[in-house]
């Protein structure tokens, strides 16, 4: 395999920077054929800053924006939404709040009109509150028969604990069950601003038009934030080296999800990083995938991945299996990772992988939803002006012995938490030799 | 199944649509694989589809899951490409692949670096011509989807509640079965049985190729012919009976299972894929549930709060398919009031229709979707691949906007009343079993 790789150029569509005199700053990027429009409106003020107590309330806040704005009603704004065939809504993730369109081009300017009236009016009704509050409470409930979701809830609590980035977004019963109107309109007041805010447009538009068109609409928003807040920092898995197990007893599968602490968005070593995971379990020919599937039949999936927020990052490895091959899964899947960091790839694999990841690159730019989220992350986590344009340069710059290098500083040793969801009872004698176990309820998890 | 789909019904496009439509080059192999170009040099990257005209449809019991089955073993192995090989080289080529089974179709599709198109061409062949199905591999392979029915059936509430629902609403047709096939039927399938699947199946005159991306071709098409020339074209494939009886009367089912609140699945069988009735049912899906404004969400979920969601799945199929509505209730929740409520917004579909407004709302987000669908590459390639298949010719599938715009009040009405009545309808519900009262 020829080390140096050319690569077709990769042709972004250009992108202008404008700010409004309130703060707000547009990136606009005109790019056809197709007659859509995505757009995102990326404010920072995500779950991390829920306060105790109260957590869900962004994301809470942020969905009921279309129940309810500049005195018409939900069903009023749906219909409107809905009948153009747009998409509109606001949620939120761990960091942001975002509001976020997807339209036919010729509906554009009116689906702006009303996002505006959502973000500048909201109304928040009672009715609609309790109404939404009584659905996300069932929500929350239904999710705990989902043993791919309960892994993941019980998951971020062992490795979280009380640390903001393991706020649920949706939230947890009781924060939900305390939620009242006036913490709604003072999350709106003081959470929401323009001065940390970005409006990313992406698609057949006209970049003119749509500045003066922004700026008529957003232009008088006011308040909110001055300064990004700062998330505290994190000392690391809360749970460490012990064994959490969801008890679901009639469960003939077990779901696993191994955790340790993993790096920041933006690290210096993303790429050799981002090479070594794609080795250890990344694209279908991956060491976990390679062991745990191909040579042993014990799952369908595993993969590994980082998580990497602003201020702290997981690393987590996850497969399932039937109950009986518990073991074999845990063995396989950490002595996978301890041989990865004891050598790192060959530099077959790192090649291998470096040209996986190039090449498919572009692919994730392809939809304007894609882009505008590609170009909304370089601004968000404070990445270099051309992340995106030399993102493959980057990826086949790495070699092996940096991927090595990466994975034995990156990589757990014994610093880790097994979180198992599945029959207790049966898993339990199986797992005690990997660390002290305890056993949740679902309902626990609520 | 026409000769060839690229007779020319003059269809009238969109004009948005006319480019893309214009750009598509069609190519037919002697052997009879039928080749679709869609050339376009937006990002460098290229998507490689191959459909094949089998699914779960072409299965007996005994070897229900085959297809699926099958599925996986065509990523373990060919004459020239060993086993671990097809991954292996595509990744170092900058790629990934992936596929997947119907009841109908079976679909292999790779994206990758528009420099990748011979290898891909080269592997995608390789294994059409020379499978290799060793018993390693299939016993391996048998595991990981056992594995894999654990997962989407056995420890998942939908998927057993899908799987009673296929059952139900099918009495003779094989759509009765699910995909990935009955637990026993995985665990016994022979090599024979694999064996001689391929040879019937995976032939290139039951084969269709879509290329979408940056290529030429010209060259593109050079390439195809080459590697695929050669390959015998297999007998004609034997046929499928629809021996459906006429349902005559509502039919139930229970699933007993730990949960926190009921679920109610209803379906009912509707018309074939190509029916101009499959069209009227696309409209009223999306009347019944895209949108916080649909029928069904607006009822069920805002205002008598019996769901937390709702969902309708009304996907096409060569034979006649399922029209069905999920309802995730509340906890609490009575599922005896939530089938009262939707069948009540039926009946009200029968009798009045809809009004001018929601009939455009709904043509709208149909349009919408579409247009959506064709913004990648992959999505282009696979949503004509998919109209040629169940259409018989992708230009009717770019032509839907206007086929829907015809659609009108008086046909929901008749449409609804036809097939969504009392009599043709299927109920599989959800009891918890852990406490909650049943």
């Amino acid at each position: 395999m020829s080390a140096a790789l050319e690569l077709r150029p990769l042709q972004l569509p250009p992108h202008e920077k404008r700010k409004l005199r309130n703060g707000l700053q547009l990136h606009l990027v005109p790019r056809g054929p197709l007659p859509l429009v995505a757009v995102r409106l990326v404010m920072r003020g995500g779950s991390v800053w829920d306060p105790i107590g109260r957590a869900g309330i962004a994301n809470f806040a942020a969905r009921l924006l279309r129940r309810g704005a500049g005195g018409r009603t939900a069903d009023e704004l749906s219909e409107a939404i809905d009948f153009v065939g747009a998409a509109l809504g606001g949620y939120a993730n761990e960091e942001n709040v975002v509001l976020s369109l997807s339209c036919p081009s010729k509906h554009l300017e009116p689906m702006l009109e009303l996002m505006g009236v959502l973000l500048l009016e909201p109304d928040f009704p009672e009715s609609e509150l309790e109404l939404a509050r009584r659905r996300t409470l069932a929500q929350l409930q239904n999710e705990l028969d989902d043993p791919g979701a309960l892994a993941e809830r019980a998951w971020a609590r062992a490795m979280w604990g009380d640390h903001p980035y393991g706020h649920e977004t949706l939230g947890q019963k009781s924060s939900v069950e305390a939620l009242s109107r006036a913490d709604l309109v003072n999350f709106h007041r003081t959470r929401l601003g323009p001065v940390l805010a970005h409006l990313y447009v992406v698609g057949d538009i006209n970049v003119d038009r749509i500045t003066t068109v922004a700026d008529r609409i957003f232009g008088q928003w006011t308040g909110g934030p001055q300064l990004a807040p700062r998330v505290p920092d994190w000392a690391g898995p809360e749970r460490m080296g012990e064994v959490i197990i969801v008890d679901k007893p009639e469960q003939t599968q077990v779901q696993m999800r191994i955790g340790a602490a993993g790096v920041k968005r933006g690290h210096t070593d993303h790429f050799p990083l981002t090479v070594m995971n794609a080795v250890l379990g990344g694209g279908f020919t991956s060491r976990l995938i390679r062991e745990i599937r191909v040579k042993r039949g014990l799952s369908y999936g595993a993969s590994s991945s980082f998580d990497m927020m602003s201020n702290a990052g997981t690393f987590m490895v996850g497969s399932f299996t039937k109950t009986e091959n518990i073991n074999t899964l845990i063995d396989v899947a950490l002595a996978e990772v301890k041989k990865m960091r004891a050598k790192g790839p060959t530099s077959l694999e790192a090649n291998t992988m470096k040209r996986y990841i190039s090449g498919l690159y572009p692919a994730r730019l392809e939809t304007n939803e894609a882009l505008a989220g590609s170009i909304a992350d370089v601004q968000h986590y404070g990445l270099p002006d051309d992340w995106i344009t030399r993102y493959r340069d980057r990826i086949n710059a790495v070699t092996a012995k940096e991927a090595a290098r990466a994975a034995a500083s990156h990589l757990f040793d014994k610093e880790r938490v097994i979180v198992l969801v599945g029959n207790a009872q049966q898993l339990t004698p199986k797992v005690a030799k990997y660390g002290r176990v305890s056993v949740v309820k679902p309902d626990e998890l609520g | 199944m026409p000769k060839a789909s690229a007779r020319s019904t003059p269809v009238k496009l969109p004009p948005a649509l006319g480019a893309l439509a214009d750009s598509v080059i069609e190519a037919k192999l002697p052997n009879g694989l039928r080749v679709r170009l869609l050339p376009n040099a937006g990002v460098p990257t290229c998507s490689y589809y191959t459909f094949f005209k089998v699914g779960a449809r072409n299965e007996r019991p005994g070897i229900t899951g085959i297809s699926h089955l099958f599925e996986h073993m065509m990523f373990n192995g060919a004459k020239k490409y060993g086993p671990g090989m097809f991954d292996k080289v595509l990744e170092s080529n900058g790629g990934s692949s992936n596929a997947y089974t119907s009841n109908d179709l079976t679909v292999y599709y790779e994206d990758f670096m528009a420099e990748a198109l011979e290898t891909v061409i080269d592997l995608e062949s390789d294994r059409m011509r020379s499978l290799a199905v060793t018993p390693k591999m299939l016993a391996s392979e048998r595991q990981v989807v056992m594995e894999e029915r654990r997962l989407r059936v056995d420890n998942e509430i939908a998927g057993m509640m899908d799987e009673e629902l296929g059952a139900l609403v099918y009495k003779a047709h094989p759509y009765r079965w699910p995909v990935i096939g009955w637990m026993g039927d995985i665990e016994n399938i022979s090599r024979e049985d694999c064996l001689d699947y391929f040879r019937t199946y995976y032939a290139p005159n039951n084969a269709t190729i879509y290329v979408a991306g940056d290529f030429d071709p010209k060259q593109a098409l050079a390439m195809i012919k080459k590697a695929y020339g050669n390959i015998k074209a297999g007998p004609p494939v034997p046929g499928v009976l629809d021996a459906e009886p006429e349902q005559k009367g509502e039919r139930r089912a229970n699933v007993h299972y730990p949960a926190q609140a009921h679920s109610l699945m209803i379906a009912w069988r509707g018309p074939k894929g190509d029916d101009p009735d499959t069209f009227v049912l696309d409209v009223v899906q999306y009347a019944l549930s895209v949108g916080q404004s649909s029928r069904l969400n607006r009822k069920l979920v805002f205002e008598l709060e019996l769901a937390v969601g709702v969902s309708v799945d009304w996907t096409w199929r060569f034979d006649p398919g399922t029209f069905t509505v999920g309802l995730e209730l509340k906890a609490g929740g009575d599922p005896a009031k939530a089938e009262a409520a939707l069948y009540a917004e039926l009946e009200k579909l029968a009798k009045d229709g809809l009004d001018a407004r929601e009939l455009e709302k709904a043509k709208n987000n149909l349009a919408g979707t579409l247009m959506r669908e064709l913004a990648t590459n992959s999505g282009r390639a696979h949503a004509l691949g998919t109209y040629e298949l169940m259409l018989g010719d992708w230009r009717r599938g770019l032509a839907l906007p206007n086929a829907y715009e015809r659609i009108n009040s008086d046909d929901v009405k008749r449409v609804v009343a036809k097939y969504l009545g009392a009599e043709r309808r299927n109920v599989v519900t959800l009891i918890p079993t852990n406490g909650v009262e049943a």
